[in-house]
């Protein structure tokens, strides 16, 4: 399947979604709302089974964190990113971990990391930091006593 | 039960009880800690918990220039250094539209494919001794020495090489590299069909490991499961043959897979990988070209604003670099996919119901290295 017939695809079952293509790959953007049913449809429909990541991108200047699923699908060898912009001053998003495992993990990363609240997730503690750190620390306005800038070096 | 036991024990109680293996513990290979929920010797839950060795890497990549990174990808997974340095470049090449030379992309393979070969061997041997048998390692660090003793001659190191660069190489292979993989080539498939004999056919190793652990083909995809720990389940999946990246759509090479998902196909699956490796090196070997190691690339690294998402097969499965560039010298975000993450978090639904000295035959299995995860 090209990228271009799975656009056609999504498209007649999900209006409203828009999509760029960049290096090949699908790039589509969706609701909040949208999302849970785009995924099933994509995994079982399109045959996208396998969930590369998913992450956070924080872009303050915009006042959004952007919540980005990379797929692959074994069968077609197909890659599709689905990408949720969330309100910065209040991320939150309905867990896919049921939907792919492998989200478990790295909802609690990107929760972390960037606060945003995944709804319904089986077990929403931290991952990586530790248990009393303060802070989202892969946001762009974190500051931490112990960063100091690089020298610059001409 | 049918036999009467004595008064004193007839008032004892069961209860499942918590264990607490790690951080410290050897068969880990690192600081990964597990709590276990045991039923006597049966396993009730698993719940990993990691970040020991949490370094922020990728908001340190956020403040770093791009070609400054390449040496921190070393150490995230120590033992395929060239595979994670392979991911990066080819990511910030495809930014920066950077054609790499011939002659560097098959240098590449060939690093790559020995740094799979030397993590495999690492992962043999430990796993000999994660399951109880010493005698390997002993000769496992013979021909893992060889190799390591490769890598130092063309970068000067042995463990985290800094080997890439973006564009190519800095510097041309020295003469005698050529004859040393040769003389390598020529023994090392004699020495893993011994090793093979050796452990994965030995009986007792195989009464520890055949049908323990056992992952199906679904579970696996859905938890992101990937390398020779996915194709054990049966799945052909492996990055080199379904997006081909750098000179790999130039050979020829087969894609092991396991039947039944368990921990001794996915010893199996390694040995086998070990031999199209070594089938690849030949290859690239024979057809390596002349011409130049190094790209043009400009001096000052701005890749144009965009992103990337570009995936190697590293030894332990799909390794992954997600770039985002706004168009300056530093990149906006880097996530990194590394497979240990992912393959560490289906551990649960291979462990439970097995016995307590299957989890380190299981995580063994797995290749589990710690650094990867924690980042």
């Amino acid at each position: 399947m090209t990228p271009v017939e799975i656009l056609e695809k999504i498209k007649t079952k999900f209006p409203g979604v828009a999509s760029t293509e960049a290096f090949g790959i699908l790039n589509m953007e969706t609701e909040q709302n949208k999302l849970r049913p785009l995924l099933v449809f994509l995994r079982d429909e399109l045959n996208f089974d396998f969930m590369n990541f998913m992450t956070g991108v924080d872009r303050p200047t915009e006042n959004i964190i952007e919540v980005v699923y990379q797929l692959f699908s074994f069968t077609t060898k197909a890659s599709i990113v689905i990408r949720v912009k969330l309100d910065r001053t209040k991320p939150e998003i309905e867990t896919v971990s049921d939907i792919y495992r492998t989200a478990e993990w790295h909802e609690r990363e990107a929760a972390e990391m960037f606060g945003i609240v995944f709804l319904n997730h089986p077990d929403p503690r931290i991952l990586l930091l530790p248990e009393n750190f303060k802070g989202q620390p892969l946001k762009k306005d974190f500051r931490h006593p112990n960063m100091t800038p690089l020298p610059e070096v001409k | 039960m049918a036999e009467k036991l004595p008064a004193s024990l007839e008032k004892l109680n069961t209860e499942e009880y918590l264990l607490n293996m790690g951080p410290q513990h050897p068969s880990t290979h690192g600081v990964l800690r597990i709590i276990l929920k045991l039923d006597g010797e049966v396993i009730k839950d698993v719940v990993p918990v990691m970040g020991y060795i949490h370094r922020g890497m990728e908001k340190m990549f956020e403040n770093r220039k791009y070609d400054q990174i390449i040496p921190f990808t070393d150490r995230t997974d120590y033992l395929s250094a060239v595979n994670n340095n392979f991911a990066y470049v080819i990511g910030v090449e495809k930014l920066l539209g950077v054609v790499v030379p011939e002659r560097a992309e098959y240098l590449r393979v060939i690093l790559a494919e020995l740094n799979r070969i030397m993590s495999h061997l690492l992962w043999l041997s430990a796993y000999g001794m994660d399951v109880g048998a010493f005698t390997p390692l002993l000769y496992i660090f013979r021909e893992r020495e060889e190799i390591i003793a490769m890598f130092e001659l063309i970068t000067g190191n042995r463990l985290t090489h800094n080997a890439f660069r973006l564009g190519g190489f800095k510097y041309d292979v020295p003469k005698t590299f050529f004859e040393k993989l040769e003389k390598f080539i020529s023994h090392f498939a004699d020495n893993l069909d011994e090793y093979e004999t050796l452990l994965i056919n030995n009986v007792i190793f195989k009464s520890r490991t055949v049908g323990v652990g056992v992952i199906t083909k679904a579970l696996a995809l859905s938890y992101g499961v990937s390398g020779p720990s996915l194709r054990g389940s049966d799945i052909k999946m492996d990055v080199r043959r379904d997006t081909p990246y750098s000179a790999y759509s130039k050979f020829v090479f087969e894609i092991p897979t396991g039947k039944n998902g368990d921990t001794w196909d996915r010893c199996e699956v390694r040995m086998n990988e070990m031999r199209q490796s070594l089938s690849i090196l030949q290859q690239a070997m024979q057809g390596f070209p002349q011409g130049d190691i190094m790209a043009k690339i400009p001096k000052i690294i701005k890749p144009p604003a965009g992103e990337v998402y570009t995936a190697v097969e590293g030894p332990r499965g799909e390794v992954g670099f997600y770039i985002i560039s706004d168009g300056t010298e530093k990149p906006y975000r880097v996530k990194m996919r590394v497979p240990s993450f992912s393959n560490l978090s289906a551990l649960k639904d291979m462990t439970v119901g097995f016995k307590i000295a299957d989890v380190v035959a299981i995580m063994g299995s797995l290749d589990l290295v710690i650094p990867e995860i924690d980042r």
